[in-house]
């Protein structure tokens, strides 16, 4: 953080690029960063010399649930907050904001992530998945129907987090076991309690996905 | 008892909204934006008990994108709120009682704006001494936080000869035990929104258990007609007792008001923790006394329960918790007794099970000592001293029907023995004991002898649909659904095909709280008297239109037919529009309260419930005898019920109320400035949940609808003692103070000599 920090002041002081300020606010700020190939692809398209202030908005392209969205976003933007108050997608949900309950949670390049630790910036040129994108058209998607079917959730607020994390985790693990569902959902907390039934969801979303 | 004879009770139907709420539409709070809203944010205080001198919103108002910033002299009606005892400003006025009493509300264009004008306003405090313990509060000198004193009400319950049973006892027990305060921890942060509608009434949407409470308090606060202001519940993420309180609505009533404009309200994670009800903390010393055959004869117990800043629901804790301090025993002499006092914590109110669970832990533990003092088993003992048919109570309560304690002790005795025997006898790592424990409960269903009536309205329109009004907010725990079961049930349709409109306070009556485990068997008996009433107006004029006598009649998928003749038939599409022509009524109100009497307020005596849910909970959990950590293995859980409307809701009642358990048993304990979010309090995980066997049992309520009673809470209170007594069980030392955390368990192994013996054989 420190090696970081200095840099970045060092650049506020000098007026800072674009590239210099993404660049640190995506290894500075977020552990769990993404940064690398996302970080590169927002490199080469932008003008080096264009000055920003931290208020200013910049143009990113982000693949969301199969469509391209340009959104303008702040470069302190989270994802979580692109998501739901720029581009509208309530879905996905806000818990805590401090990446410790997993309400959140989507999945950046197949992989699950808690959009409120994810800057909306990191995830330039990633593929996006919510809640809303395994809708198939009006009806549930697999996942959504196992959790309905094996009544995985009682007030629904975790929920799409829990569904996003079984998703994340079928794809890489089509038939999970059981550790491997404890796992794979134990960064999304749920107060009512459906934990059982959750893991039985899980196992029944990965009998519809491999059916 | 058959489900068969049922058309949708007792079968666990698709829960309603059930894949509404797995789409991503916008149903929560947070989720909704109405245009040009507003942002509110509270300033809350920075001392835990002072004056307030002055307050300057100069510098806020200058905060570009700031609209307006209220304080106390805003409020046009009552300044104060609560659902008891009305002690709480919904902005401080002379002075501030905890970190978490609001001083101020801004309201800004943008969320940024309202936080650095929140951070803007100055308020000259004048710090006063601050007194966190209740028992240090309850002192001469203390500081005193209300002008009425800080004890805020001390409940009695007597019967018998305490003394005299004592002096006869063959065993005597005399213990201590302490519990921690606990954040409810739902996952949806409260969160509100309003606007005003096209003729002026100020609507809100609020995340809450509720709308009818909410509603009167807003109207008491802005002084204003019941007509000017509209609650709607919205989808509530979790509430376990912290959204019965006014959080986000109040301040969004008052900018309404005053700026006549959407307005949002979304708590962070850390106001949510800060601003919130908490379960209260207890102090209970518990003195027990047993003949030599291990039958409890007396009970002696003095509880002090720490209510924070402001009252909430702590005079329903503090008498609900002396009514229970039995347990589900059968015990001739007690003298009960529970103070409430006020202290410069934030404030405490009502959560899962109001001071039950609390008690719970002194009596499952006292149960325990006298098992162990001679050396009986602990599920022995409990089916000894357990109630039964004709059990007279601590208040003089004789139990008559539907007491099914004995059948939950029953119901895990298989399971609990071959824990027992196979289970604790397996080969483990030197490393790990095993042990196995035992909790019972009764929980009375709604408020503790008081008045808790509520209403509901079934409606048909001429075109024959169904439609049910009721302000019972469901918050998950799926109360709509079973309410759509009872109105089904009597009318003979299909719960989905009935419409319902809930907890809005322009269209439904108040239903009461979604508190006490109530809905089910209180809002359940409303909502069956107005159907059966529409029934009953259906059959008449089918009987008209039959020619049939009423009672050779039944109704069925929205008809009414011969039952020996079912080809005889006429559907209400066709009585609807006949009835509404003849001037008849086809929209009926329904009226419960559970018949009480309320608590005589020197000896307790009267009827606090008109009935009782039991359980028992049987825990096995591993103790690592080196680090101190608990694993809850497996619990087996088995719920007199009365009536399981849709078992798989009950079913997800207990499994929930385990997880809650198993966090107020080891791990949670909140801690205000310290405890600020879930990274600071544990809540348990996935990882963290023991495999869950839930038993129902039903010993049907003849005052319930088709029997049932309620599980919302029995589900969580049985499952900390069981838990408790399994480590002793593993240890052999016994842990009085919850949360049994890592420390505490390690202690209890270290003062065992087990950590002593592994570290050395290691």
């Amino acid at each position: 953080m420190g090696a970081q920090n200095s840099d970045n002041n060092a650049a506020k002081r000098e007026g800072m690029t674009r590239r210099g300020f993404i660049q640190a606010m995506g290894t500075g700020a977020v552990g769990a960063s993404l940064s690398g190939a996302a970080l590169a692809a927002s490199h080469g398209n932008e003008p080096p010399e264009k000055i920003l202030s931290a208020k200013d908005t910049v143009k990113i392209h982000l693949h969301i649930n199969g469509a391209d969205r340009a959104v303008l976003v702040e470069p302190r933007w989270t994802l979580l907050y692109v998501l739901r108050e720029v581009i509208g997608l309530t879905g996905t949900k806000e818990g805590c904001s401090r990446g410790e309950c997993g309400a959140c949670t989507v999945l950046v390049d197949g992989i699950p992530r808690y959009a409120c630790m994810t800057l909306a910036v990191e995830a330039q040129n990633c593929h996006i998945t919510t809640l809303e994108g395994l809708m198939q058209g009006e009806e549930l998607g697999p996942v959504q129907t196992a959790f309905v079917e094996e009544d995985a959730f009682q007030c629904g607020y975790c929920t799409p987090g829990q569904i996003m994390s079984v998703h994340g985790l079928l794809e890489k693990t089509p038939r999970p076991s059981m550790d491997e569902i404890r796992i794979g959902v134990s960064g999304n907390l749920c107060r009512c309690g459906a934990y059982n039934n959750i893991f039985r969801a899980a196992r029944n979303a990965a009998e519809r996905k491999i059916k | 008892m058959s489900n068969d004879r049922y058309h949708t009770v007792g079968k666990s139907i698709l829960r309603r909204g059930a894949k509404e709420r797995l789409t991503g539409n916008p149903i929560f709070c947070a989720d909704m934006e109405p245009e040009n809203a507003l942002y509110l944010k509270a300033v809350r205080s920075r001392h835990p008990h002072a004056g307030i001198l002055g307050i300057d919103v100069s510098s806020a108002m200058s905060v570009p994108g700031v609209v307006q910033v209220f304080t106390a002299k805003d409020i046009p009606g009552k300044n104060l709120m609560g659902i008891i005892n009305k002690d709480q400003p919904l902005l401080a006025e002379d002075k501030v009682r905890s970190l978490a009493d609001p001083v101020a509300l801004v309201a800004a264009r943008t969320p940024g704006a309202a936080d650095l004008a929140a951070a803007a306003v100055s308020v000259d405090y004048d710090p006063l001494p601050a007194v966190f313990d209740p028992e240090e509060a309850m002192a001469q000198d203390a500081p005193q936080i209300h002008a009425k004193g800080n004890v805020m009400v001390q409940k009695k319950v007597c019967r018998g000869d305490v003394t005299a049973a004592f002096d006869k006892a063959h065993t005597i027990i005399e213990k201590t035990y302490r519990t921690s305060a606990i954040e409810h921890t739902y996952l949806e942060p409260d969160a509100g929104i309003g606007f005003p509608d096209e003729d002026g009434t100020l609507v809100i949407y609020a995340s809450t258990q509720n709308p009818h409470y909410d509603h009167k308090e807003v109207v008491s606060l802005l002084g204003v007609e019941d007509h000017a202001v509209r609650i709607i519940q919205a989808a509530t993420g979790g509430g376990f007792g912290s959204k019965l309180d006014m959080n986000v609505q109040g301040f969004i009533g008052l900018a309404l008001y005053h700026l006549k404009q959407p307005v949002r309200y979304v708590y962070t994670r850390e106001e949510a923790f800060l601003a919130t009800a908490k379960r209260h903390p207890f102090v209970i010393h518990m003195k027990t006394g047993a003949d030599e055959t291990g039958r409890i004869t007396a009970m002696q117990m003095k509880a002090v329960c720490n209510t924070g800043a402001y009252g909430s629901y702590g005079i329903a804790v503090a008498s609900r918790a002396a009514v229970h301090a039995t347990g589900p025993y059968a015990i001739d002499n007690v003298n009960l007794e529970c103070t409430a006092v006020y202290t410069n914590h934030p404030f405490c109110g009502a959560m899962r099970g109001f001071g039950t669970p609390q008690m719970a832990l002194a009596h499952e533990s006292q149960m325990d000592l006298h098992a162990r003092a001679l050396n009986m088993d602990p599920l022995e003992i409990r089916v000894l001293n357990g109630v039964k048919k004709g059990t007279v109570t601590a208040t003089g309560q004789v139990l008559t029907d539907s007491v099914g304690f004995q059948d939950c002790l029953t119901a895990v005795q298989p399971e609990y023995e071959k824990a027992m025997k196979g289970w604790l006898s397996e080969p483990t790592p030197a490393y790990i004991r095993r042990g196995v424990g035992i909790g019972g409960m009764w929980y009375g269903i709604g408020n503790t002898g008081v008045q808790n009536p509520s209403t509901a309205r079934v409606a048909m329109d001429r075109e024959g649909q169904v439609t049910l009004f009721t302000g019972c907010a469901d918050i998950g725990q799926g109360s709509t659904t079973v309410l759509s079961q009872i109105a089904g049930e009597a009318l003979g349709l299909d719960a989905m095909d009935i419409h319902v409109v809930v907890a809005d306070t322009k269209y439904t009556t108040n239903a009461g709280a979604t508190s006490a485990s109530r809905q089910t068997y209180i809002s359940g008996n409303a909502v069956k008297q107005a159907a059966d009433k529409l029934a009953d107006v259906l059959l008449t004029e089918a009987v008209n239109y039959l020619k049939i006598r009423k009672s050779d009649l039944r109704l069925e998928n929205g008809r009414v037919f011969d039952s020996r003749h079912p080809e005889k038939q006429v559907a209400f599409s066709r009585l609807a529009p006949r009835i509404l022509d003849k001037g008849g009524e086809l929209s009926w109100q329904g009226y419960f309260d559970p018949e009480t009497v309320p608590l005589h307020p020197d000896t307790g005596e009267g009827i606090p419930y008109s009935t009782y849910a039991f359980a028992c909970h049987a825990a096995c959990v591993e103790v690592d005898v080196l680090t101190g950590e608990t694993s809850v293995c497996r619990v087996i859980a088995a719920h007199d019920v009365g009536k399981a409307i849709h078992p798989e809701n009950v079913i997800g009642q207990i499994c929930g109320g385990v997880a809650m358990g198993v966090g107020f048993a080891l791990m949670e304990e909140f801690v205000p400035g310290e405890t600020i979010s879930m990274n600071d309090y544990h809540i348990p995980t996935a990882a963290d949940m023991p495999c869950v066997i839930p038993i129902i049992v039903e010993a049907s309520e003849p005052s319930g609808p088709f029997g049932a009673k309620g599980v919302g809470e029995p589900a969580l209170i049985p499952t900390a003692p069981a838990i408790i007594n399994a480590v002793t069980h593993a240890l052999g030392k016994r842990i009085y103070a919850l949360p049994a955390s890592l420390e505490r368990v390690l202690d209890a192994s270290i003062a065992s000599g087990h950590f002593n013996n592994c570290y050395q054989e290691s």
